[in-house]
């Protein structure tokens, strides 16, 4: 009785259920005899495309590269997005400087800039590079400001009268109290990467998931897009799940931790 | 040793616009070195700015204050300030909130351990060492709080309402845990309140403001002998002090 009644069961029991209802409702309508496996197929044909594409290295290829270009330019636009940030965030002169800049690019969508950088440096790895670290730096950024912003008053004012310079106070109080907004900045720089990647190699690409998807849909290999979708999905999930565990690490002192 | 003196402070918020408000007129106060002061006074007559402005978080609009004849400008760790609000560190845990200060100067390994420990023990949190804030009571992260500005060991101690939020029990122990780490290092102390009960059982010297805008309405020695003890409190004098405070109060 108890058991049921405890949020972890119930919400794994419906969870579960949820899956499971939408997956056999998937493999019923698949199965009905006037099914267009061109438009829906089976989950058989769904799962052999998956073995032939990881057979003949083709996946892990696609994975390989699509992955590196994620990290790279994640790592990049987050790092950039944590430096400018915080020192936006703290220093008024350069919030003078940089925050009307910010403010005018910011609406600009990410992918809006592809065609200019593929006139500017055309269509190689770099170009794709650059795309996914706008995005994230974009998306990151606004976040550190507005966790530097947040900072209460009364923290840096303990700090202030304990002898803390005006550094220190930046290292020791505004950076620790604004993680949960740079968590959360640096979570949604992920999610902006995984858009700006397919989007960047459905564009121009010669490998990666991206480009897959765009083969799929050339030779209509549904069930080739259809696992691609799957893979690109369950990347995403686990990588935020990874994500999860650090928040969660670093946010042991927080009330609000989940 | 250090003695505070606020000379003719007066303080405006918004000086010069329409709704400029002016909180503290021409304020004029000496605080002895090694005293216990009290100030007292209804909410919003400006307790708090003026010992913001004494830990030199912000300037006065005029006036000045010196502290042992050097004009206080910024922030120092001379004079250390115990907030009205919760001002404990989330993110550290009770002992690298209690070294905090020694650690901003450098203080190695084992002069920190030290320091945490004879302060927990100090603030009574001994076994609470490794926690997180979030994990002890209202009263015990003012502790915290408390240990944290004494382990800093300034010269001066702001303290703003620092039992306001606590039960007449806690306060009270409180209040004594207080003057026994005052009376081992005598610092010179001015303690914020709205409480007089808690005024006259700490302090030698009660300043009673009155309120829009902030000014001294009248200045009270605490002739008690000290230690002081649980039991001054029902005395005559004790309760003869009270009344007279009471009546100066705006009701
Ligand atoms: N930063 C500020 N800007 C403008 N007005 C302020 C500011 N800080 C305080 N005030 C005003 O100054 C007055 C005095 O505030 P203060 O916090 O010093 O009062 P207090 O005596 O500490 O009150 P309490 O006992 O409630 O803590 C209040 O009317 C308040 O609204
Ligand atoms: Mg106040």
């Amino acid at each position: 009785m108890p058991t049921w009644n405890t949020l972890g069961s119930r919400r794994l029991l419906l969870g579960v259920l949820s899956v499971a209802t939408v997956f056999a409702a998937y493999v019923w309508v698949t199965n009905l005899p006037d099914n267009n496996p061109a438009l829906l197929p089976p989950i058989r044909d769904i799962v052999t495309s998956f073995f032939t594409n990881l057979t003949d290295g083709n996946l892990i290829t696609a994975l390989g590269a699509s992955l590196f270009r994620i990290g790279m330019g994640f790592l990049i636009g987050t790092t950039l997005a944590l430096v400018l940030g915080c020192l936006i965030g703290w220093y008024q002169t350069m919030e003078y400087i940089f925050d009307p800049l910010i403010e005018a690019v910011r609406p600009i969508p990410p992918l809006a800039y592809i065609p200019i950088i593929i006139i500017w440096f055309g269509i190689g790895e770099f170009s794709r590079v650059l795309i996914i670290t706008i995005a994230c730096f974009m998306v990151c950024v606004v976040n550190v400001i507005a966790g530097m912003k947040n900072v209460p008053q009364v923290y840096v004012d303990a700090a202030s009268t304990m002898g803390a310079t005006r550094f220190q106070v930046f290292r020791t109080v505004a950076v620790p109290a604004a993680t949960p907004f740079i968590i959360t900045g640096y979570r949604i720089a992920l999610a902006a990467a995984w858009t700006t990647l397919v989007a960047s190699e459905l564009l121009a690409a010669q490998n990666g998931l991206g480009f897959l998807l765009q083969e799929g849909r050339r030779y209509f290999l549904t069930d080739q897009v259809m696992m691609i979708i799957i893979i690109i999905g369950a990347c995403a999930f686990i990588m935020d799940r990874i994500f999860r565990k650090i928040q969660a690490r670093l946010m042991q002192w927080s009330e609000a931790r989940e | 040793m250090p003695e505070i003196i606020v000379d003719h402070l007066t303080h405006t918020f918004g000086k010069g616009t329409p709704d400029a408000l002016t909180v503290l007129d021409d304020i004029n106060l000496t605080f002895e070195s090694g005293s216990f002061n009290a100030i007292v006074g209804t909410s919003g007559c400006g307790k708090s700015t003026l010992l913001k402005m004494m830990a030199g978080l912000f300037d006065p609009s005029d006036g000045r204050m010196t502290l042992d004849g050097d004009v206080i400008r910024g922030t120092d760790r001379r004079r250390g300030m115990v907030f009205q609000q919760d001002a404990v560190f989330p993110w550290m845990t009770v002992a690298k909130n209690i070294s905090y200060g020694p650690r901003l100067r450098g203080a190695g390994r084992a002069e920190q351990r030290e320091i945490e420990a004879k302060w927990t023990e100090m603030v009574g949190l001994k076994g609470f060492e490794d926690r997180w804030p979030r994990e002890l009571s209202g009263g015990m992260r003012k502790r915290v709080d408390i240990g944290r500005v004494y382990a800093n060991d300034p010269d001066v101690l702001l303290m703003d309402e620092p039992f306001g939020a606590l039960d007449a029990q806690t306060k009270e122990r409180m209040q004594s845990d207080l003057l026994a780490a005052w009376a081992q290092s005598r610092k010179t102390v001015v303690f914020v309140t709205h409480d007089l009960e808690e005024a006259i059982f700490l302090a030698d010297r009660i300043v009673v403001m009155s309120a829009r805008p902030g000014r001294i309405r009248h200045i009270e020695q605490v002739s008690l002998p000290r230690p002081r003890t649980d039991e001054m409190r029902l005395t005559d004098e004790f309760i003869q002090v009270k009344r007279r405070l009471w009546e100066m109060l705006d009701h």
